[in-house]
């Protein structure tokens, strides 16, 4: 239901359009001036705004540059009630932003058309919105394990690098990739090898802390970052890690598979600066040792 | 010379939607607005404070109008002119005549009840 705030100071005159209102489905605020009205739409769930032009405290023209000056999160849409015949009223309203004016004692079917307008120009922003907030995720998340993306995850370590060396902690980093991954795409199809992604990044995510940051980094990597870790504790949380993908198989639609990982951790515990590329360069390294050594181990560097 | 009623019931009604009990509401409303306006009037006569008397009166026809009180919004569009013009002998005038206009809707809603 779209709220629409009433701000008019005869009582009579704003009971009168509260009931057309939400007889005609819209929810409804009332305020008796402008200074309400200000204080209504500071709360944020105003939608659109039917506002006397004369008010005390502050008129329909105030309120409405206020809405346009302000950089509300949401557009309002405007209706200015004036006196008919008025014609420097309504000039000053289109100059103050108002989308639109009926004039007293309007016309109920009339005030019913303009609401509706003003209704499709809501539904329009809100679509938009819905739009955006869907495109931010894209822009953040893997889609496919709803973990972080390369991207994100690598800002999110410029962050964390920052932060570790402004509290003077050590931040660790592990990499680790699936065994043998192309292999079980191959055998069972891609289809089983995203259900095995799925699945991975679920237990990793349940045997991280709730400070640790996980993402996907490539096709079948993965890249943790641990704040306020040091190499020791970063080995503790790899091998949690391994374990949880190692010990019990992932069921799929094919059967149960058993999966391991190969980790490789770095720190910047020895570092004079917590750094993005030495972190993601020596974990890297230290995973690729622990392919070398026969897979499914930690390595530290 | 024909008498108006002091409210066009059939308009009023159709205005606010049909709906019976939603008009009694607004004119039990309108009674005690009015109630409280003419004490600000008789207070800004008292003081000669004209600029008040002009938006009260303005304000009345406005509510007037809302109701189909035709005669009452007349009253007051006549009070709003005399207090732009600041006509001391003009205001008290219209005021009598708005008070008479009052007391004939309050009759006129109490018979019909």
């Amino acid at each position: 239901m779209i709220k629409v705030l009433i701000a008019e100071d005869d009582s009579m005159s704003r009971r009168v359009l509260e009931k057309h209102l939400r007889d005609w489905g819209y929810e409804t605020v009332s305020a008796v001036n402008g200074k309400d009205a200000w204080r209504e739409i500071q709360k944020g769930t105003i939608q659109m705004a039917l506002l006397d032009w004369i008010m005390p405290k502050m008129d329909g023209a105030a309120v409405c540059r206020k809405i346009r000056e302000e950089n509300l999160s949401r557009y309002i849409y405007v209706i200015m009630l004036t006196i008919k015949d008025q014609q420097k009223d309504v000039r000053k309203g289109f100059a103050a932003g108002v989308d639109d004016y009926i004039s007293k004692p309007f016309d109920t079917d009339e005030l019913r058309a303009r609401l509706g307008t003003g209704k499709r120009i809501i539904n329009l922003q809100n679509q938009l919105l819905e739009s955006k907030e869907i495109l931010e995720k894209l822009a953040t998340y893997d889609p496919l394990t709803h973990l972080f993306n390369r991207n994100e995850i690598l800002d999110l370590l410029q962050e964390e690098c920052a932060r570790a060396d402004r509290e003077t902690r050590p931040v660790s980093t592990i990499m680790l990739d699936l065994d043998l991954f192309k292999d079980i795409n191959d055998t069972y199809g891609h289809h089983v090898g995203d259900e095995v992604l799925i699945e991975v990044a679920s237990r990793m995510r349940k045997v991280l802390r709730k400070y640790d940051k996980v993402g996907r980094y490539g096709g079948d990597e993965f890249f943790v970052i641990c704040p306020s870790c040091g190499l020791k504790n970063a080995e503790r949380i790899a091998e949690r890690l391994r374990r949880a993908i190692s010990s019990v198989k992932i069921r799929t639609e094919s059967g149960s598979i058993q999966a391991t990982i190969s980790l490789g951790c770095a720190s910047s515990e020895n570092q004079r600066q917590a750094s993005k590329e030495y972190l993601a360069k020596t974990s890297d390294k230290a995973m690729y040792h622990s392919k070398n050594k026969g897979r499914n181990c930690v390595t530290l560097l | 010379m024909e008498i108006r009623d002091p409210i066009d019931y059939p308009s009023a009604l159709q205005r606010i939607g049909n709906d019976e009990s939603f008009l009694k509401e607004l004119i039990d409303l309108y009674i005690m607005t009015f109630e409280s306006k003419r004490k600000e009037l008789l207070q800004a006569l008292a003081e000669k404070n004209f600029e008040e008397i002009r938006t009260i009166g303005h304000t009345l026809k406005g509510s007037s109008a809302n109701l189909s009180l035709l005669p009452l919004q007349e009253i007051s569009f006549q009070l709003e002119i005399a207090g732009e013009k600041a006509d001391i002998a003009k205001v008290a005038g219209t005021l009598e005549l708005l008070e008479l206009e009052f007391e004939r809707l309050k009759a006129f809603v109490s018979a019909k009840a």
